[in-house]
């Protein structure tokens, strides 16, 4: 058995690739590294559902054997990673983070675990959730079979939820990337609070299949890592048309060079998020993180989001569609057994939503996609911070609105994350600074399947910035 | 220890006497019921073309 050395827990995908490839170390020692690391530290964040210690040997095997033969399968040959426990692996629990499924286990894969297995990357543990990806709403960071996602940085913080364990566990080093889900927000917050970069991608580019179905029309699958061009290669092995997720777009994702110079790219913002309504101890990062991205070339304008109330209607879909998939689980009485009384209440309540809320709803959003597709002809993308400060204490209540900035502050591109979730919208996070000892972030969101143009901007972002690069100490 | 009847008539007449230690119940599943009507209030707001098709495709 090789040593393996410390610095490979906070490299990327393409470092720990060619490393591989030139023989440095063997992948099943790599393998067993990450998962034994991920098995004993996990626990101190609450980031790990389930260890995956000897199949990670056995997958590590493998790819040395096809590294021996020169079978290269790209760049996340041998590369290890988790995945959010509300993705299926055959033969083992799947929990949803939930205690009445504590016991679930499926026969067969996700398909996004089998392509990410079809490349050559060695699956090392399930990563812990917020239960049922939070859907009834949730008032404390406890509301996970696993206790609360404590943050890297701090673990009286939260680590954002619902992915909770995949962010920490890229941010701790854990894992080399994860995948998580959002619905709405669900990566989009712990990449921001734990200071990784996180994709979701437009809806329907990534299959869920295998995946915990909380809302059909608003599941999306993506990933965690430790740069953008990280997430730009898990995305192109998971991306692409599956006859088994009925929302499959069809289309593939390939991680190449975006066409067309940053320069003429013109970015919408609103100053004001980045100012009054950000948590003052975030403000300054904000504003150093604006001149930064203004030095990949792109051209920042003031722009504002149509007009819509985002939170009612992505509350609506949310609950009609959840109240359909978990049902029985609310009918049966099990639903009593969630650890959170608001997401067990928002279940129950769900059940009584009128149809003609959820349709009124959904055609309104019909509204949200057409005003963005004009938006996006004035805009290649919108900026607006991940979040408006650092992680929340780990015991803050979570549905009492949080900070609020004073009244008569303009709304900025307020409803961001709920109005990219309705119209399908990417968004990659970037890490962008500290506040308070804690990473900061922001989100560029772009037109559907607009990917390769947000990985552009944040490769160069990261260029010119090494926010990313920070990772927290080991206490 | 020993209470002689008078003692322990005290304590439990005092105990009678002593203000109900109760929180108020909170009824979570009717704020739940609240926060969807007040979603629906806030659909209700907004008048719709009649043509106007629910998103139920998502293709860009």
């Amino acid at each position: 058995m090789a040593t393996i050395p410390n610095d490979v827990f906070f490299a990327t995908v393409i470092e720990l690739n060619k490393r591989l490839t030139a023989k440095e170390f063997k992948a099943e020692d790599l393998a067993r590294a990450f998962a034994e690391r991920l098995a004993q530290l996990g626990p101190r964040y609450n980031a790990l559902a389930l260890p995956l210690v000897q199949e990670a040997r056995r997958k590590g095997k493998a790819v040395d054997h096809d590294l021996k033969i020169d079978r290269l399968r790209g760049p996340l040959q041998g590369v290890p990673y988790g995945a959010k426990d509300l993705l299926a692996y055959a033969g083992l629990p799947t929990t949803w983070g939930a205690k009445p499924y504590a016991g679930q286990v499926f026969n067969y894969n996700a398909t996004v675990i089998d392509k990410l297995d079809t490349v050559g990357a060695v699956l090392t543990g399930k990563l812990a959730m917020v239960e049922l990806a939070g859907g009834g709403g949730y008032r404390y960071a406890s509301a996970s079979l696993t206790g609360p996602g404590l943050n890297p940085w701090d673990r009286t913080r939260w680590s954002g939820g619902s992915s909770s364990g995949s962010a920490a566990a890229v941010a701790a080093g854990l894992v080399t990337f994860a995948l998580g889900s959002e619905t709405s927000g669900s990566i989009v917050t712990p990449a921001s609070y734990c200071g990784v970069t996180g994709l979701r991608p437009t809806y329907g580019l990534v299959s869920r299949h295998g995946a915990m179905a909380l809302s059909w029309t608003l599941d999306k699958i993506g990933p965690f890592a430790h740069t953008a061009e990280d997430c730009g290669q898990v995305l192109q092995a998971i991306a692409g048309s599956d006859s088994q997720d009925p929302g499959s777009a069809g289309t593939s994702f390939y991680n190449v060079p975006y066409a067309r110079p940053l320069k003429e790219l013109k970015v919408g913002y609103a100053a004001v998020d980045f100012a009054g309504r950000a948590q003052e101890s975030a403000r300054a990062p904000f504003q150093a993180a604006l001149a930064a991205i203004q030095e990949t070339g792109v051209t920042l304008v003031e722009t504002r989001l149509p007009s819509f109330p985002y939170g009612p209607i992505l509350s609506t879909v949310l609950a009609a569609e959840q109240a359909s998939n978990f049902e029985q689980l609310i009918t049966s009485g099990q639903v009593d057994q969630l650890a959170d009384a608001v997401q067990i209440a928002g279940l129950k309540a769900s059940l009584e939503l009128p149809a003609r809320d959820y349709l009124k709803a959904m055609r309104l959003r019909r509204l949200i996609q057409e005003e963005f597709r004009r938006l996006f002809t004035e805009v290649d993308a919108l900026l607006a911070p991940g979040r408006p400060g650092p992680a929340t204490k780990i015991d803050a209540p979570l549905d009492r609105g949080g900070f609020q900035p004073p009244a008569g502050t303009p709304p900025g591109l307020q409803g961001i994350i709920q109005a990219g979730n309705l119209a399908g919208l990417p968004a990659l996070v970037l890490p962008c600074g500290f506040a308070d000892n804690l990473p900061v972030a922001f989100q560029l969101v772009g037109a559907p399947f607009s990917e390769n143009l947000l990985l552009a901007i944040g490769r160069e972002f990261q260029a010119h910035t090494d926010w990313h690069k920070k990772h927290p100490p080991e206490t | 220890m020993k209470l002689t009847r008078r003692q322990l008539a005290a304590v439990v007449s005092a105990t009678a006497l002593a203000p109900a230690q109760t929180t108020a119940p909170v009824d979570e599943t009717q704020a739940a019921r609240d926060r969807l009507k007040a979603n629906s209030d806030a659909l209700a707001q907004h008048d719709l073309p009649p043509a106007t098709e629910p998103a139920f495709r998502f293709k860009a």
